[in-house]
């Protein structure tokens, strides 16, 4: 297998610039996703990597390849489309033999790989049917099994469960997931949804406005963001975000919001900072119902509670600024009812730079 | 008390309450001073319809009667089906019907994928300025008046000025008075109605083309396929069913060989292979005054015509799974 690496990537349509030179090194076998807000490049760079859109300055590699100006047919990648791209007149045999028909495969090859291709994705039976006669989840089997049948170096997604119900999303996660685990190709996924990021990917390239804002493990992502927009983009639901001055005190550094004071014992690397002004990023999951040795309080009024079974969302605010955390419920709800108080380590607390909300050196 | 409908679905039986009558008179009621704009709208169509389709229908029982304008339509004998009988023993109707059929499908041959080839002509032409330009002037022919068709033709094919003779004078090749003579005829008829219409019918097919997914393409574009491969395997199967509704309704026009067009282009000397079934009607409605006869030949074109329409939409529906209905 085959890893990719882009080096100083630049898409221009005309005077306008839609990806500004962005760096990034797959892995063979890795399975890196490329996520971000409609229009931050993530498609336009996949489409690049596939050949589909014309690199403007820098270079792609596939394997030692490079491959800016080879056609997409011989960059042995194959790629899975969000409307599924199946051809409407073709049976899902047909549909899946289509990239072998052209290249000439011979039949009893083509008819073979078919079969084993059809029987990892359960399709077996519906090969003889069109696409008109499948189920949304069979069509994205259909569209996957096409890609696999050419045995590529690299498999590109692009948005492939977008348009499939909640339900049938997360079984098919699971499908792309065992299936990356069973082949072991390489793969680059896109999508603007953050937990088919987090489910799927070795690692992820968070993407806004035609750049790489950080790349990393989910883990990484999601415990040390690099900057608000990543801290505001990874986790479901958000990272509380609030302004905030810090302040020393002898216990150690404090961060003053809107008359809420909390503190950041351990954070000692901000000592002497008193006076600059932060945005202090707190995890909804992070939150505490009561208070363990050296937490940090935030006292609130409970605006609301929304229940999710095993865990419920607590709707505040801090200051002007709105605040959820999200607890567990051990079976039901009545005792959140009654409190005033939320507690977070100060390890867990966050903080970013007002000016460039880049994160500022933390305690991890 | 309301119907059942019993339905069998996975060896089970289901019983679906139908509506009655009265309730779904109610639906229809509601919907109407629901969307009452849109049924306003619908009735300049309706009343066309009625008017220059329904009511002269009321005039096609001439086709059975002894037909007199001074008694009229009502006042007329009944004769049966003897003007039908009139009309296969006419040796001219019958040459009228075979040459209809004849140029029908040579149009069919010729015509009618004419369109199509132009449409994927265009759709494969990359530069935007020149595929604009090639369009506007495969379109033009289409709204310049048959009249003046027919007029530059009878000129291009002149034996004294006309361009087709001056150019094989070139060559050395004889004279020809093409439009006198029966075997010019059709090759002329059809190869006119092609530069006519060919640029404007394929707009039909140029939108079904737009409509196609251009996933589909790129999806192909990464398999390997060539533009040429893209075409017969995407492009081709994607608007064959707009191909195919298109062909049913050419199907349907089959008795309609464009009647202006042979007026105008046809003489005596030509009649041989020129003639069909509308001129002839023409002639025998309108100049000799036989309108019961003209409308039996008329009844018969239309129900030979319903009959095919019918005929091939059926066998689309079973062997393609598209039809008009």
């Amino acid at each position: 297998m085959s890893g990719v690496k882009l080096e100083g990537i630049v898409k221009r349509y005309g005077a306008v610039e839609v990806v500004h030179g962005i760096d990034l090194e797959i892995k063979p076998q890795e399975f890196v996703v490329l996520v971000g807000p409609s229009g931050c490049g993530k498609s336009t760079t996949l489409r690049m990597i596939a050949g589909l859109e014309e690199i403007s300055d820098g270079e792609c590699r596939i394997g030692d390849r490079l491959v800016n100006r080879v056609a997409p047919k011989d960059r042995d990648v194959a790629m899975v489309f969000q409307n599924y791209a199946l051809y409407p007149h073709l049976n899902v045999a047909e549909n899946m033999a289509f990239g072998l028909r052209i290249r000439k495969t011979p039949k009893d090859e083509i008819a073979k790989t078919i079969a084993e291709t059809a029987k990892i994705l359960g399709l077996t039976e519906y090969l003889e049917r069109r696409p008109a006669d499948l189920s949304g989840g069979q069509r994205q089997r259909v569209a996957m099994g096409r890609a696999i049948v050419r045995h590529p170096d690299v498999f590109l997604f692009d948005e492939p469960l977008s348009n499939l119900d909640a339900k049938l999303r997360t079984q098919m996660r699971a499908e792309i997931k065992r299936l990356h685990k069973r082949l072991g190709v390489t793969s680059v996924y896109v999508t603007h949804d953050q937990v088919e990021a987090m489910t799927l990917a070795d690692r992820i390239v968070v993407m806004a406005d035609g750049n790489i804002e950080q790349i990393g493990t989910p883990m990484e992502l999601f415990n040390n963001p690099a900057n608000v927009f990543v801290a505001g983009f990874i986790g479901s639901p958000p990272m509380n975000q609030f302004e905030a001055t810090l302040e020393d005190s002898d216990a150690g550094p404090i961060a003053h919001a809107n008359g809420t004071l909390i503190q950041l014992h351990g954070q000692e690397a901000l000592r002497g900072s008193a006076g600059r002004d932060v945005i202090v990023g707190i995890r909804p999951e992070h939150v505490m119902l009561s208070a363990e040795e050296g937490t940090a309080s935030i006292p609130i009024e409970l605006d609301l509670i929304e229940t999710l079974g095993s865990e419920a969302l607590l709707h505040t605010h801090v200051g002007d600024v709105p605040f959820v955390a999200k607890v567990e419920t051990h079976g039901e709800i009545g005792h959140l009812q009654g409190i005033n108080a939320l507690h977070v380590k100060p390890a867990r607390v966050k903080l970013f730079d007002k000016e460039t909300g880049r994160a500022i050196g933390q305690a991890a | 008390m309301a119907m059942v409908d019993k339905k069998s679905s996975a060896g089970t039986e289901t019983v679906v309450p139908k509506q009655t009558l009265a309730k779904r008179l109610d639906r229809i009621q509601m919907h109407i001073r629901r969307e009452w704009q849109i049924y306003l709208m619908l009735v300049p169509t309706i009343l066309w319809f009625i008017v220059f389709l329904y009511k002269p229908m009321y005039g096609l029982q001439i086709a059975f009667k002894d037909y007199s304008i001074f008694r009229g339509i009502a006042g007329s004998p009944w004769v049966g089906f003897e003007h039908f009988g009139t009309l296969f023993t006419n040796d001219q109707f019958i040459r009228a019907v075979k040459n209809t059929i004849t140029i029908s499908a040579l149009n069919l041959i010729f015509a009618f994928p004419a369109p199509i080839i132009l449409a994927l002509m265009f759709n494969e032409v990359l530069n935007a300025s020149y595929k604009r330009t090639a369009q506007t002037i495969v379109y033009l022919p289409h709204f310049i008046s048959s009249v003046i068709i027919a007029g530059i033709v009878i000129t291009a094919f002149s034996p004294t000025a006309g361009i087709v003779n001056t150019v094989m004078g070139w060559l050395g090749i004889d004279p020809i008075y093409f439009l006198t003579q029966p075997e010019w005829f059709r090759p002329i008829f059809v190869g006119t109605g092609i530069w006519q219409e060919a640029g404007f019918g394929s707009i039909v097919f140029l939108a079904a083309i737009a409509g196609v997914n251009p996933s589909l393409y790129e999806s192909a574009v990464v398999d390997g396929a060539n533009r040429w491969q893209m075409m017969w395997k995407i492009t081709i199967p994607s608007i064959l069913p707009t191909i195919l509704i298109m062909l049913i309704i050419r199907i349907g026009n089959i008795m309609e060989v464009s009647f202006e067009l042979v007026i105008l282009l046809y003489q005596p000397a030509t009649y041989e292979t020129a003639d069909v079934v509308n001129t002839w009607v023409y002639r025998q409605g309108l100049q000799s005054g036989q309108y019961d006869l003209a409308a039996a030949a008329g009844l018969f074109n239309a129900v030979v015509a319903f009959v095919l329409v019918m005929t091939a939409n059926t066998l689309s529906r079973r062997f393609s799974r598209t039809s008009l209905w």
